[in-house]
């Protein structure tokens, strides 16, 4: 057995201050490049508008196989978020991931929405983006069924359409989605109905820029971001490291503005009423019940996300119709649940094995 | 006593993880409170108040300085916008034409016939 090094181990003192002298030198060299850097590269794979309208537009990924599976699969970002979260770089890319293995992949992103945009509300979302979405993917494959993934409120308007449009989903994939408000504690006391006037807010400013929400962010984990540049600062020698905090930094800061009537109806539908989880949540003139959603469902939520917490996105296992209803608990947060280490090496591949049988 | 040389800068990380873990363990319980909800809201209508009476000067002072408005602006904003989706309009048109061409342009679309190796779970 080797034997424990001493606390006063000259060697291994030395071996420590050298060590620590060369990673000083390289973040001070590093830390002038990344103050003078430009952004972080993101999307890597090639991809295709194929439909856009106003703040929607869908992408079309090149597929790499020559053999794919027979239905394909529609990614949904949220609102307030762009897609490139799921192909940020080689090696640390659902999409190319994915694509790898035989999916033919399409994802329906948002830009930010225009002044002539600020009253589109959850119907058009729903009612119109998704519809047109599918009827474009139909157009170039032929199918009449898509598997549908969601992330975060991308699933929230997801699981709406499969509630919806039943037939046309062949899967439905939930990534950190919030279906019970009620367990939304952050947005819960931020948005109090007592205090909060989201009439005058959507009535002032119309689009809601990201700052409003962002602030949110923040005050849930107001440390993060100090203690986030401080481990940066100490790994800025590392440039996997770094390369990955800017990616990340770059995508957060990117958050983008939302439409004042669907800011308006998240919160008094669906945080106030908790209309969702109620199935009293009415939608283009329709009522949406959860159970009417039987199609398979993977419901993915994030150890420790701190923002759409697992008991949010629990109606999804108890109150839709599906015979076929599976569940991963990924190690992570509410954004390393997509993009992350754990989500790379494990989580992918169970989406892969989930699927693939499936998207026959 | 433990025999591990002393490391300063795992003993820093260890201190920037147990900060940030207090930190938003105290905000954490302050949000929950009523108070929080409170103070939210009043900040959310001092930020529009001050937002309105900004741009309301703003709007004074650039025309008086014969500089473009806001509202100037935005009107420019929404023409541009409307090109940019003409644009956008005409590249799928032309892409789909392409396609659909007698030699469709880029690479043949992929058979839909794969199966998966592994078994449903």
């Amino acid at each position: 057995m080797a034997a424990e090094p001493s606390p006063l181990d000259s060697d291994a003192i030395a071996q420590r201050v050298e060590l620590e002298i060369e990673r000083a030198l390289k973040r001070n060299i590093k830390g002038l490049d990344l103050l003078i850097a430009d952004r972080e590269p993101v999307g890597t794979m090639p991809k295709t508008v194929i439909h856009r309208e106003g703040t929607a537009v869908l992408y079309r990924y090149e597929p790499v196989l020559d053999e794919i599976y027979r239905v394909p699969l529609l990614i949904v970002s949220p609102p307030s978020n762009k897609g490139y979260i799921f192909d940020l770089a080689a090696g640390q890319s659902f999409v190319e991931f994915m694509l790898n293995r035989g999916y033919d992949v399409y994802n329906l992103d948002w830009n930010p929405p225009r002044r002539g945009e600020a009253g589109l509300g959850l119907a058009d979302y729903v009612d119109r983006f998704l519809p047109d979405s599918f009827a474009a993917i139909q157009e170039i494959t032929q199918e009449t069924e898509v598997s549908l993934a969601g992330y975060c409120m991308g699933g929230t308007l997801a699981t709406i359409y499969t509630a919806l449009h039943p037939a046309a989903v062949r899967n439905l994939i939930a990534f950190a989605t919030p279906i019970d408000f009620t367990h939304m504690k952050l947005f819960q006391a931020w948005a109090d109905k007592r205090y909060f006037d989201v009439d005058l807010l959507v009535r002032e400013l119309g689009v809601i820029p990201a700052d409003v929400m962002l602030g949110a962010f923040d005050l849930s984990r107001p440390a993060n971001r100090t203690a986030g540049r401080m481990t940066l600062w100490n790994n800025m020698w590392n440039d996997d490291y770094v390369k990955s905090y800017r990616m990340f930094d770059r995508w957060a800061a990117e958050t983008l503005p939302v439409p004042g009537e669907y800011f308006r109806e998240i919160i008094t539908r669906l945080m106030w009423d908790n209309a969702l989880a109620k199935n009293a949540l009415e939608v283009g003139g329709r009522m949406v019940d959860l159970s009417g959603i039987a199609c398979p469902l993977l419901n993915i939520v994030a150890q420790h996300d701190h923002i759409v917490s697992h008991e949010a996105t629990q109606p999804l296992m108890h109150l839709t119709g599906s015979k076929d209803r599976h569940e991963i608990v990924s190690k992570g947060g509410h954004v390393s649940l997509v993009a992350g280490p754990a989500a790379v090496r494990r989580l992918w591949p169970h989406i892969d094995e989930w699927l693939g049988v499936r998207s026959t | 006593m433990s025999n591990a040389p002393y490391d300063p800068l795992a003993a820093w990380q260890k201190f920037v993880q147990d900060w940030e873990l207090e930190i938003n363990a105290w905000s954490g319980k302050f949000t929950e409170s009523e108070q929080f909800s409170a103070i939210m809201g009043q900040a959310t209508k001092m930020m529009l108040v001050a937002q309105r009476t900004v741009t309301d000067q703003l709007e004074n002072v650039l025309q008086s300085l014969n500089l473009p408005t806001k509202a100037q602006v935005e009107g420019l904003s929404d023409r541009l916008d409307a090109i940019e989706d003409s644009i956008a309009q005409l590249r799928i048109a032309l892409d789909k034409l392409a396609q659909d061409g007698p030699v469709p342009a880029g690479k043949p679309e992929p058979s839909r016939t794969r199966k998966p190796a592994g078994k449903a779970d």
